[in-house]
């Protein structure tokens, strides 16, 4: 969907993006990495707002050199920022931003009224913008970005400034959107629980470089619950006693550590009482938790 | 749920037919031009309404015999149509055209900047240059209104005042061709002027104070010390005229109808004289400057969030 070759950006003395490279497959995409990660930047380069210092890109097989402003009728792009007319209605606005695309008047008005029909905006779309809420606001600034029918939507966190109810329910809209109308979507947010409730695939971005690019469930997998032990003598006795109560438990061993899957609270009563069992001494216990979180970070830092 | 499906088959079977960046260009100006001639800008449309009136009251019913230009002396001529362009006191809408430009232009990029859908605008098929070119068609299609039209009148009443001789047109040939030409480099000036302090003050009202002062206020000003310049006898005094905006479209005006250029300064006509070189290099400069200087600014909003 998106080839970038080497690509630096740079304002200033500062370096948005540092060498950057990638191929991202078509499907939903979360771009994800923190505050000042080069993110935005990524996404307005590859939508032709701005230039790369030097690198290639090409969206949908074409060259963005040549063609970045063609390009932008196959494009949706929903800004982080508030960047809608409070003086327009929103279905004025989303004929506005239709024409603008390219679309006949017709098509711009049947497409705002269908658009904001399934985003459930009935009669609030012939209110002034000015008098919407934070969550409807997002609402016609995703709408405007699909009204032209594009291939790729480019989201730029989609959920900033919403409270968890007008999050969830984003998040929803872009998904059942990004199905019914067969579009690809590249998500860029700093929130990786976005990424997961919507994307196939991840992209971590840190110091405009690439850290990671795996399908999310790939990652989800790596997601591991454990309670970690340090053992004295007789621990091929103890472990015995554990594989008897449970044969199928995954247990890692290390020259330091074992690693026995955490169940529930009962997983510790379980070790305690095979160590008292095999006569071995319990010199550590912990419970250790790699989340999604802890590998975001791990890669972030 | 069946509505539902209905939904859902109108996303999928969705296949957009866009238009090329032309139409959509032009198509972003009309509606801008519609907006600026709505009834919702009554200031507006009252400022029109004052400009024909005058003219109707002064170039239609009141209009000399001697057209299009009378000879004042052996050096100078006043024409009607550069007449239309000067000072009230010689029968000129000047104050009103650069109070329409002031106003009407002011929020045409301010807008799109004070609410950052400049960015929405320009992540669509169309360059920072077509934006700006859709952005100024309003402006200057309405200056158009606002000088051609009334120029066109004067000229076509003036025929009918022939008794419809086609020996008029002939004779006047040149008259047409340069009060269109006339009007239309008025009209893109102050587009251009306009553009520039809407998109550099980023407040209407403030923008539109801007250009009235700037344009209205500094011409009187550079008229009162070229009168004491003029007094005194300073060397190259005339050529702080050319810090005045209208006086620096007012000459290049009086270049297109062939005339000599004159200001009446306390009360008498002097006649100034500038190379033509001089101007056209000025005005170029000027205006492509004015130009960079929008598109920078667009340029650095485009990068920022």
């Amino acid at each position: 969907m998106i080839e970038a070759n080497n690509v630096i950006k740079k304002y200033g003395q500062v370096t948005a993006l540092d060498d950057f490279t990638v191929d991202i497959p078509k499907g939903k995409i979360g771009i994800l990495g923190p505050n000042g990660a080069g993110k935005s930047t990524f996404v307005k380069i590859a939508l032709g707002l701005i230039e790369a210092t030097s690198g290639n890109i090409t969206v949908l097989g074409e060259n963005l050199d040549k063609n970045s402003i063609e390009i932008r009728k196959k494009i949706g792009y929903m800004p982080e920022h508030d960047c809608i007319p409070n003086k327009m209605t929103g279905v004025e606005f989303l004929i506005e931003m239709g024409l603008i695309s390219g679309l006949d008047y017709q098509t711009a008005t049947q497409r705002a009224h269908e658009i904001l029909g399934y985003l459930r905006m009935g009669e609030e779309k012939y209110r002034l913008i000015e008098e919407y809420s934070g969550g409807m606001r997002q609402k016609i600034k995703l709408a405007q970005g699909l009204v032209h029918g594009p291939e790729i939507m480019f989201l730029d966190e989609p959920t900033s400034g919403l409270d968890p109810n007008a999050r969830q329910e984003m998040l929803e809209t872009i998904n059942g959107l990004a199905e019914i109308s067969d579009t690809n979507v590249l998500l860029s947010t700093h929130i990786l629980q976005d990424v997961e409730t919507v994307c196939d695939y991840v992209i971590i971005i840190n110091n405009g470089k690439l850290q990671i690019k795996e399908k999310v469930k790939e990652l989800i997998k790596r997601q591991t619950d454990t309670i970690q032990i340090r053992i004295g003598e007789n621990s091929e006795e103890f472990l015995s006693i554990l594989r008897q109560n449970d044969a199928k438990r995954n247990i890692e061993i290390t020259e330091r550590w074992i690693r026995i899957p955490y169940k529930d609270d009962n997983s510790f009563k379980e070790i305690i009482s095979a160590a008292a069992k095999a006569n071995s001494q319990l010199y550590e216990m912990e419970r250790v938790a790699v989340t999604m979180d802890n590998i975001y970070l791990e890669v972030v830092n | 749920m069946k509505k539902d499906a209905k939904i859902e088959e109108k996303f999928k079977d969705f296949k957009p037919n866009l238009s090329d960046r032309k139409k959509i260009v032009l198509g972003m100006g009309v509606r801008g031009f519609e907006k600026l001639f709505s009834l919702k800008n009554k200031s507006i449309l009252f400022l029109i309404g004052i400009v024909y009136l005058w003219t109707f009251a002064f170039y239609l019913l009141l209009g000399e015999d001697s057209y299009p230009c009378k000879v004042v002396s052996d050096e100078l001529k006043t024409c009607t149509h550069l007449n239309f362009y000067g000072d009230l006191q010689q029968g000129g809408t000047r104050i009103f055209l650069v109070l329409i430009a002031a106003v009407a232009s002011s929020g045409l990029i301010a807008n799109d900047l004070t609410d950052k859908s400049i960015h929405l605008y320009l992540s669509r098929p169309i360059s920072r240059m077509d934006y700006l070119i859709a952005r100024i068609i309003p402006i200057f299609s309405l200056m158009l209104v606002i000088t051609l039209i009334p120029n066109l009148a004067v000229f076509i009443s003036q025929f009918s005042k022939s008794g419809l001789d086609i020996n008029f047109l002939t004779d006047n040939r040149w008259t047409m061709s340069n009060l269109i030409l006339q009007a239309i480099f008025y009209s893109i000036s102050y587009s251009i002027i306009g553009i520039t302090f809407s998109a550099a003050i980023r407040r209407e009202s403030l923008a539109s104070a801007g250009f009235f002062g700037s344009v209205y206020g500094i011409s009187l000003i550079v008229e009162i010390f070229y009168g004491i310049s003029s007094e005194m006898n300073m060397e190259y005094g005339e050529y702080i005229l050319l810090l005045s905006v209208i006086h620096f479209l007012d000459i290049i005006s009086y270049k297109i109808f062939n005339v000599n250029y004159f200001v009446t300064i306390f009360g008498s006509p002097e006649l100034v004289d500038y190379s033509s070189s001089l101007i056209v290099t000025l005005y170029v400069l000027l205006f492509s400057s004015l130009i960079f200087v929008v598109n920078y600014i667009i340029s650095k909003m485009e990068v920022s969030k």
